[in-house]
């Protein structure tokens, strides 16, 4: 077959398919216009096409399809039930003749005229029973019975408005995959030269165009991604001419929900999934929505409703294929897999539900009885479920009886370009995909309370305990000095909002990572998402964070459930007033009510200033009022302080040891002789004072020194906004993005000498090899944590450092902002 | 079969042939990442240009020791279904033309081996086991599997 007859096939069928939802709205509402024009350009296009090949017959349909449709754009025709009939039997034989020529096959002569003459026998107004085209037009006998049945407002599809046309030409996918591939190398080599470039030091006459050939190259690449992305839209859009048919065939009534179109997928993998849903709707029609009559008889609306939903979720997409059918019968599969024996009797005994409703995914399992020539043909959901892991994917369901079947289909975008994270562990790197990252924190700084309750570690951050995997544990690596004593946690958020933290030896970069799947022998062990290059060409896994947290039990569905009825309980609990609990330097159990407190802190004892009457402490660059100290000398290095602010001003009070957040059931009995204390009560049968904070922040609360926020310009990028920012934004300066930092150094702003700019290194190179010198104050970064000393850079994992360059930056600021306004005084 | 060009490669001390049109390359193998976890049969991963390959230890995907045997600073690159894999072999000896159809040996060859192996190939320069990538590359944890499956 020559490539014209093969583009030829290739683009009636992709038009068919576009065009395949409108044929189904059209049927239901026959009037609308637009519905009609896009039918119309397909028929014309079919026809238009047939003039560069010999095909008579295909030529003689839609030009007749074509001049009848005409007829009704001009007004001179009403398109009614018969004509719409009679167009749809066209296209239904032109899409069979377009199979039949590409596999190559002679279509039986006869049957044309008779649909030909359908046309006009819709037009003489001809009863519709006999001007109906003969029975091997498939599948249209039952529309005007199904239409009959529903009224408007539960038409056969919801889908809104029509795919708007877009200048499109076919490729290889083989070439797409060449030029991919081509582009990724020439990223690793771009990150090879950039390495290079800046071990042999300033070049500022290579710098300009290597920096000019970076943005090109990311333009570049960025399209190439988006040239294999496709809206899944368009494999929605053959869903409802699908499902229509199928219904009518098996004498049921389904209307279809879609939902999430315009998510974007590889086009490779849009095809990949085609068939899979194909079959999940087969089945859900065949087996799942009952006949009406049962529907009825169940108080189910008679319209059974199937509901497709697209999303995306970080570097999967989801689908969800939901009916309101009869739901899977799960005592039927256990019959069905005991005596196929896949399963005992024993472990049956033994299974939940949804294990058992799991079973359908096995080789060899279906429960149909009869094989109809709509499911049960061999290829059953194993063949599905082998295709989706083929790609990386998965598939499970759930289902309630009589209340209808959910399978949700988690599918990896491959090929896609993601920004990670390069952690390492056992000597070992590692990827982690940004979107998970929340914030990365040294375990010795401030925030952070590690400790072990047998075999589970629980970190302390920001007031939460967050349990912590060992991710040298997790993978079975060899134990790790570092990691065990001072392990550098990830805090990683998983889509349902669980956070959790990973330990390991050490950060080593960020960037976009072109992800590539893994063979499926070792994604079967569930840790790893894919694998990438770094920019050195050495492979490193991408890992899998939502598996590893499922399999550390940490995001498990009961806990979900758990969760969930807890948050339904919160409405209900939210009159009992909550504080947090510590015992005092004086050995006094005391609480604080728990909106004051922001933080719990922890500060070397050398970093509080007892001086003065009241004592201040440096917390995150901000001089702070410290209270709750005992009289004489501090035993131990660190103190720890609870944080609490009231919205204007925040204070420390030391404590000498947080026990947890408690409820205050019991009653509060006043002390007014104590002007400090709110009140004491009973916390599990041991009273506990209630400091009393108005009292407290009447007495030591003041602004926070720093209260002139200094403002800072923080890098372009994901990495800035999501790892930078909260830590600049947490020592008390004000965040202004990049692009704001343009206006505000050529604004009326730009006379403010006191921003402080963060920079990457490069940046700054190329910027001092420009001659375009950097306004204000200039942090730079540099992504290795090593440097020669005396560098005046600052590593971008290096917490303590980074504060500290801002603290040192921000006293310079404000001197010379105070110095400037002096002169203009 | 016969007038089929065939990858003669050596397997833990045996000969054994594999389809030339399986073969994508022969490549020289870098730096190998392990991948814990991962079974003990697949080495790791390795890149060949923007491609990563999975390195399977055909010794080990036969259930066999893969210390007996020194190995090939050279591996053959082969892709199934959709995924390329590099295979550690102990020598990569000849490309040569089968001079028959595939036979069977009476006794057949072993468990171990008749698992991957199509059968018996006589070729130019001698008779050699040609393999089941497939069932190669599905490792020794999938035996127990696949006859249950059969029965």
């Amino acid at each position: 077959m020559d490539d014209l007859l093969a583009d030829f096939i290739a683009e009636t069928r992709e038009m068919l398919e576009a065009s395949s939802g409108e044929l189904v709205a059209w049927e239901a509402d026959p009037a609308d216009r637009a519905r009609l024009d896009a039918i119309f350009r397909f028929v014309h296009t079919v026809k238009g096409n047939c003039g560069f090949f010999d095909f008579p017959r295909l030529a003689a349909l839609s030009h007749a399809a074509e001049d009848a449709l005409s007829d009704c754009r001009a007004g001179r025709r009403d398109a009614d039930g018969p004509l719409v009939t009679a167009v749809l039997a066209i296209i239904d034989r032109i899409a069979a003749m377009v199979d039949a020529i590409e596999a190559g096959e002679d279509f039986p002569e006869g049957g044309d005229e008779a649909l030909i003459a359908g046309l006009d026998a819709a037009n003489d107004s001809a009863a519709p029973e006999t001007s109906r085209p003969d029975s091997s037009a498939p599948l249209h006998a039952p529309a005007d019975t199904l239409l009959a049945a529903t009224d408007d407002a539960a038409a056969p599809t919801r889908r809104a408005d029509a795919a708007a046309a877009q200048r499109t030409i076919r490729l290889p996918v083989e070439l797409l995959d060449r030029v991919m591939s081509g582009v990724s190398d020439m990223v690793l080599a771009r990150n090879d030269l950039a390495h290079r470039l800046r071990q042999a030091g300033n070049q500022p006459t290579i710098d300009g165009p290597f920096e000019r050939l970076t943005t090109i190259l990311s333009d570049v690449r960025d399209a190439i991604t988006r040239m294999r992305m496709q809206r899944i839209e368009t494999l929605f859009g053959a869903l409802p001419r699908l499902i229509r048919d199928l219904s009518a065939e098996l004498g049921k009534q389904v209307m279809v929900d879609l939902d999430g179109g315009d998510v974007e997928l590889d086009r490779e993998m849009i095809e990949t999934i085609r068939d899979p849903l194909t079959h999940i709707l087969r089945n859900a029609i065949d087996h799942g929505i009952e006949a009406p009559a049962a529907r009825l008889a169940n108080g189910k609306r008679e319209i059974g409703l199937i509901a497709i939903a697209a999303r995306q979720s970080g570097n999967t997409i989801s689908i969800v294929i939901a009916d309101d059918g009869r739901g899977l019968d799960e005592e039927r599969i256990a019959a069905k897999a005991i005596a196929t024996g896949l399963v005992s009797a024993a472990e049956r005994a033994q299974m939940s539900r949804d294990r058992v409703l799991n079973l359908i995914f096995e080789p060899g399992f279906s429960t149909a009885e009869t094989v109809s020539n709509v499911s049960g043909r061999g290829v059953g959901l194993d063949v599905v479920r082998q295709n989706l892991e083929r790609v990386g994917g998965s598939i499970k369901v759930t289902s309630v009886p009589g209340e209808g079947t959910t399978f949700s289909l988690q599918i990896p975008l491959t090929l896609s370009i993601i920004a990670g994270l390069t952690v390492e562990t056992g000597g070992q790197r590692f990827a982690i995909p940004q979107s998970y990252v929340e914030e990365i924190v040294q375990a010795s700084s401030s925030a952070l309370d590690l400790s072990w309750l047998g075999e589970s570690a629980l970190v302390t951050f920001r007031g939460v305990r967050v349990p912590c995997l060992m991710l040298g544990e997790v993978l079975g690596l060899p134990g790790s000095e570092t990691e065990a004593r001072d392990p550098t946690l990830v805090m990683l958020r998983l889509a349902s909002g669980d956070l959790f933290a990973l330990a390991v030896e050490g950060i080593h970069n960020h960037g976009d990572l072109v992800v590539k799947p893994l063979a499926p022998a070792v994604m079967r062990s569930g840790l790893y998402a894919g694998s990438t290059l770094l920019d050195d060409g050495t492979p490193v896994l991408l890992l899998d964070v939502a598996n590893i947290a499922a399999q550390a039990g940490l995001v498990s569905d009961t806990r979900a459930r758990v969760l969930a009825a807890a948050s339904d309980d919160s409405a209900a609990a939210e009159a009992t007033p909550r504080a947090m609990l510590f015992t005092d330097f004086t050995g006094r159990r005391a609480a604080v009510r728990l909106e004051l407190v922001q933080r719990i802190e922890t500060a070397p004892v050398s970093a509080i200033d007892r001086t003065h009457a009241t004592a201040r402490v440096v917390i995150d660059g901000m001089i702070l009022p410290l209270t709750g100290l005992p009289d004489g000398p501090l035993s131990g290095r660190r103190v720890r302080l609870l944080r609490l602010g009231d919205g204007t001003c925040d204070l420390l009070y030391a404590v000498r040891e947080v026990e947890d957040a408690v409820e205050l059931t019991a009653p509060l009995q006043p002390v007014p002789e104590d002007p400090l204390v709110e009140a004491v009560t009973l916390i599990d049968g041991a009273p506990v004072t209630l400091l009393d904070a108005h009292a407290l922040f009447a007495r030591y609360g003041e602004a926070p020194i720093a209260a002139k926020r200094t403002r800072c310009i923080l890098p372009e990028g994901e990495w800035a906004r999501t790892i930078l920012a909260p830590l600049v934004a947490s020592a008390g300066y004000e965040v202004l993005p990049e692009s704001e930092g343009d206006t505000a150094t050529i604004g009326p702003d730009a006379i403010r000498p006191d921003v402080i700019r963060i920079v990457f290194e490069d940046v700054y190179e190329v910027a001092e090899a420009l001659g375009r010198e950097l306004p204000g104050t200039v942090i730079r970064l540099r992504d290795q944590p090593d440097a020669p000393a005396g560098c005046a850079t600052v590593y971008r994992y290096d917490r303590e450092g980074l504060l500290a360059a801002l603290a040192a930056a921000s006293r310079g600021a404000r001197a010379v902002s105070n110095a400037s306004t002096g002169e203009a005084a | 079969m016969t007038g089929a060009l065939l990858v003669i490669i050596q397997i833990a001390g045996r000969r054994c042939a594999l389809g030339a049109l399986e073969v994508k390359s022969v490549i020289e193998i870098g730096t190998i990442t392990p991948v814990p976890r991962a079974p003990h049969w697949i080495s790791g991963i390795t890149a060949l240009r923007s491609q990563t390959l999975t390195v399977i230890d055909c010794r080990r995907a036969l259930g066999l020791s893969s210390e007996d045997w020194p190995t090939d600073h050279r591996a053959v690159a082969v892709a199934d279904g959709g995924h390329a894999y590099a295979l550690l072999v102990d020598s990569i000896e000849d490309i040569t033309t089968a001079a028959g159809e595939v036979g069977q040996v009476p006794g057949g060859f072993g468990a171990e081996w008749s698992r991957i192996a199509t059968g018996m190939i006589e070729t130019l320069a001698g008779p050699a086991l040609l393999l089941d990538l497939g069932a190669l590359l599905a490792g020794p944890e999938t035996l127990s599997r696949e006859i249950e499956t059969l029965v």
